[in-house]
């Protein structure tokens, strides 16, 4: 069981994640609807992995995701693109995020996600 | 070509990857019309069946303008019922819209957006990213006509989800047409050299003999030098950084010779790759010694 960070712009994303991820025995201990929320809430909540959308407002996911690595080299971020994103997907990784997941996803692709970066 | 027939390829190419998006959610039940063109100075929402739901998505890179997918209320309702793996004829149709509903809308609006930026990207040769949807809710056929600012060019695609009629509706501006002429123009240049090329004699076809041998084709993302010591004291975790950004096409190697290069894509969550360029059989070939890959 991890202490899972969830953060997409859509509150139905969110809630479908949360809802998949509590089915499998993880706790999400905390949500965000943008890149800014996602540095914020990684820092003050420390979660075990966090699930970060690439298209979001304000800041996307990409840039949450560089930052966060910057101030916490370990974290452990899974990202969540939709179809067309290869080139995001592909740059997310090779800033350091461990996984991805492509919507709409499958439950079991994120919790083998998930349990592979973990 | 014309900016009409540019228009109508644009619709072509953005309906039929929304329309795999629809399909995904809608569990099939998804059909899609021919792209029709919009007059100028016509309301691109006008005449709407209310209340609807528009969820609209701008580029924010690469190209200028925008898509609206307008569903009625009960379209909404039906989709967000299967995106949430639930029975659509079970939803709750005498309901007000709630935050969850309309979220998903635009969740689903964002997806198709994303796979129509990717198949435009194809188009442009360019990367054209999306911003995030935002969604409006239309009592009224005024409210619909006046939401959005008139465009040059606007595209209109009817579709059926879950029995329930939408609609995509781009707006184009005049930049984002010419770009079409070019990058389309450029396109049917390379496929006629290509056909002529590859015509007559077949040179570089192999017989019919060879066409049953197995060859190994692998495709690179880039490659990075380094002192052998470096190398062989490489820990679990390290980062080597490779000499290709994310934009740039990746190189196709058969048997260690370089044939061509292409785009990196995703299809059912695996690694694919769409061939861009297939390099003359008389040229030099680049070999993959030393590369890393």
């Amino acid at each position: 069981m991890a202490r899972v960070l969830v953060v997409d712009d859509a509150a139905f994303m969110r809630k479908m994640l949360s809802d998949v991820l509590a089915k499998a025995g993880h706790e999400v201990i905390g949500e965000g609807a943008n890149g800014n929320e996602a540095v914020e809430r990684y820092q003050a909540l420390r979660p075990d992995i966090m699930t970060l959308d690439i298209t979001m407002p304000e800041k996307d996911g990409l840039s949450a995701l560089k930052e966060i690595l910057s101030l916490e080299p370990t974290a452990k971020v899974v990202m969540c693109s939709a179809l067309g994103q290869e080139s995001k997907v592909l740059e997310a990784i090779k800033a350091g995020a461990k996984d991805f997941v492509v919507k709409p996803f499958q439950p079991d692709r994120v919790i083998d996600a998930i349990g592979k970066a973990l | 070509m014309t900016p009409e027939e540019a228009l109508a390829k644009l619709g072509d190419s953005t309906g039929d990857a929304v329309l795999e998006v629809l399909r995904m959610f809608g569990g099939g039940a998804a059909e899609r019309g021919q792209p029709n063109v919009i007059p100028s100075g016509t309301p691109p929402l006008k005449a709407i069946p209310v209340p609807a739901v528009a969820a609209s998505v701008s580029y924010v890179d690469g190209v200028t303008g925008g898509n609206i997918f307008v569903m009625t209320r009960r379209g909404v309702q039906r989709l967000a019922a299967a995106m949430m793996g639930m029975d659509p004829d079970q939803a709750d149709e005498s309901a007000e819209l709630g935050e969850l509903e309309l979220s998903a809308a635009g969740e689903a609006m964002n997806q198709m957006m994303a796979a129509a930026a990717g198949a435009t990207s194809t188009v442009l040769g360019e990367e054209v990213e999306i911003g995030p949807p935002e969604t409006k809710f239309f009592s009224t056929p005024d409210e619909a006509g006046d939401a959005y600012e008139l465009t040059p060019h606007v595209v209109s695609i009817s579709y059926t989800v879950l029995d329930e009629p939408c609609r995509l509706v781009q707006l184009v501006p005049n930049a984002f047409i010419v770009k079409m002429i070019h990058a389309l123009a450029e396109l049917e240049a390379e496929a006629v050299g290509s056909s002529g090329q590859r015509g007559g004699d077949a040179q570089g076809v192999p017989g019919a003999a060879l066409r049953p041998v197995a060859l190994r084709v692998w495709a690179e993302l880039g490659r990075a030098r380094m002192p052998v010591g470096q190398a062989v004291s490489l820990p679990p975790g390290a980062v080597v950084d490779l000499d290709a950004g994310p934009d740039e096409p990746i190189q196709l190697f058969v048997n260690g010779r370089r044939f061509g290069s292409g785009r990196l894509l995703l299809v059912e969550n695996e690694w694919a790759v769409r061939v861009e360029e297939i390099l003359p059989v008389t040229a030099p070939t680049d070999t993959n010694q030393g590369g890393t890959h």
